[in-house]
């Protein structure tokens, strides 16, 4: 990958937002007028346990350059414990992407309140500024 | 030659006849001209074909959870990676242990079916082939056994050592491990075996085959997974083999949408989908790999995140029914963790 390539790169994100939490904070961030960069495409679900390791995998195996997976925090889930185990998951993932020669900081979950717009903004620039840097998924040359 | 079956004989005919069990599954030779296959024996005469030669070409397990009769008490006897996958077969409701007789036989790894034809046993240190006591060469045996910690069938009801001499010990580890010594006429024997060699062993052929891979940068890592399942002709052998993958709709199949129908090799979500789906409880039988009909190193793959995400969440697949798959389950002390690792 040539250094002009990475310069002009726009990577394209990939968002599973909780219904009651993450989901609402970006409604509230989008709402208040905050900027963000554009990169992520959000799937709406109804809670981060539902986001199933297959689609996570298969976004990132087909060359979508990052995975965001946003949650309620700890305590806070709707239906009382399905983060827990959302975080599990997306610790495995990172494993089998660690083994797979792919960079786990592709994967990102983060906890965000649906009072927390500011904070949503903050992470979209943050994860869309890591994955800038660390370029293309490497995947995508594959298909 | 040693009749290294015999103790296993006596101990399945014995459950036969008190009426412990109504079948036994064990590995055995059905007539001359075949070779090592599973069988269902309901006679107490059929017992002579037992054989515990050092071959194992498929899952027990896999075979009484798929198509075992659920009102039948079965006897099984097996080797530790089979009766560790009896163990997580029973927590993810396959199986009901209430129903099975284990006997697990002492195991220091097997050899792959289909490369040797002779008659072939292992111990710690030494093989028998054809009757023949030579030292261990560790190269002959199965890549996933070499790597294995387990050679001793704590989890089975009863397990069986059988030594280079031709001699036995047996220790029931549960109260039905009792009840079938007893019916055998067999006193619970013998100190416990050693195993710190087999550990030994067990960490240093993980530090190889593990290392090689850890050892790469992730480019060439990504390489070299991918060029592996570019062989891949999908036929589904690696899944229909392995004791875990139990379920009756497979996200693999086409129809389940999730992976590409009618392309050879399959995306590479159809290894990854099933490593994600068993890697967590991985017992490391090693029949994934064995089926592969193309040779990709599949048990390394599986063991390897299996022993990675061990790290992280100590997780000992298959020894305790009681302890479920990290995976699928939260525990107390997640519940005080309130960030997005664990770690």
């Amino acid at each position: 990958m040539s250094m002009v390539a990475r310069h002009d790169f726009e990577p394209k994100l990939l968002g599973f937002l909780c219904n009651w939490c993450c989901y609402a904070g970006a409604d509230l961030a989008g709402v208040s007028r905050l900027e963000y960069p554009p990169n992520i495409r959000v799937i709406r679900v109804m809670c981060s346990a539902k986001v199933d390791p297959t689609h996570v995998m298969k976004a990132l195996l087909n060359g979508v350059d990052g995975v965001f997976i946003g949650g309620c925090h700890i305590g806070d889930c709707h239906y009382a414990r399905g983060n827990f185990y959302a975080r599990r998951r997306v610790i495995m993932l990172k494993k089998v992407l660690e083994i797979m020669g792919i960079e786990p900081e592709r994967l990102r979950l983060e906890w965000v309140s649906a009072s927390e717009g500011v904070i949503f903004a903050e992470v979209m620039k943050d994860f869309a500024q890591a994955i800038k840097k660390l370029g293309p998924n490497p995947m995508k040359s594959r298909r | 030659m040693k009749n290294y079956s015999k103790v296993i004989q006596d101990i399945a005919r014995a459950m036969l006849r008190a009426g412990l069990v109504d079948e036994v599954v064990a590995f055995g030779q059905d007539s001359a001209a075949s070779g090592i296959t599973p069988l269902f024996i309901t006679d107490e005469q059929d017992v002579e074909k037992i054989s515990t030669v050092s071959y194992y070409p498929c899952s027990l397990a896999r075979l009484v959870a798929r198509y075992g009769d659920k009102n039948k008490r079965t006897g099984m006897i097996v080797r530790p990676c089979d009766a560790r996958a009896m163990v997580e077969l029973a927590k993810r409701r396959q199986v009901n242990l209430d129903n099975f007789y284990i006997i697990g036989i002492e195991c220091y790894g097997v050899i792959r079916t289909g490369t040797r034809r002779e008659e072939i046993y292992i111990f710690p240190a030494e093989m028998e082939i054809d009757g023949e006591l030579k030292p261990l060469d560790e190269e002959i045996l199965s890549p996933n056994c070499r790597r294995c910690e387990y050679p001793i069938p704590t989890m089975a009801d009863v397990s069986v050592r059988i030594e280079a001499d031709g001699s036995s010990s047996v220790t029931a580890n549960t109260e039905k491990g009792k009840e079938v010594l007893t019916a055998a006429g067999i006193s619970s024997q013998g100190p416990p075996s050693d195993v710190t060699a087999m550990k030994e062993r067990a960490a240093r052929w993980q530090e190889k085959d593990f290392g090689q891979l850890r050892e790469m940068n992730p480019d060439e890592r990504r390489k070299y997974w991918l060029d592996q399942f570019d062989k891949c002709i999908k036929c589904y052998g690696c899944r229909d083999a392995c004791p875990l993958c139990y379920c009756t709709a497979c996200s693999l199949c086409p129809e389940e949408s999730l992976v590409q129908g009618g392309e050879v090799p399959p995306e590479t979500l159809f290894h990854i989908t099933r490593l994600m789906h068993v890697g967590d409880s991985c017992c490391n039988c090693g029949h994934c790999e064995a089926a592969c009909p193309t040779g990709i190193p599949l048990s390394l793959l599986y063991h390897m995140l299996y022993k990675e995400l061990g790290t992280v969440f100590g997780y000992e697949s298959g020894v305790d029914v009681n302890s479920l798959p990290p995976v699928s389950t939260i525990d107390e002390e997640d519940l005080t963790k309130m960030g997005v690792d664990i770690g």
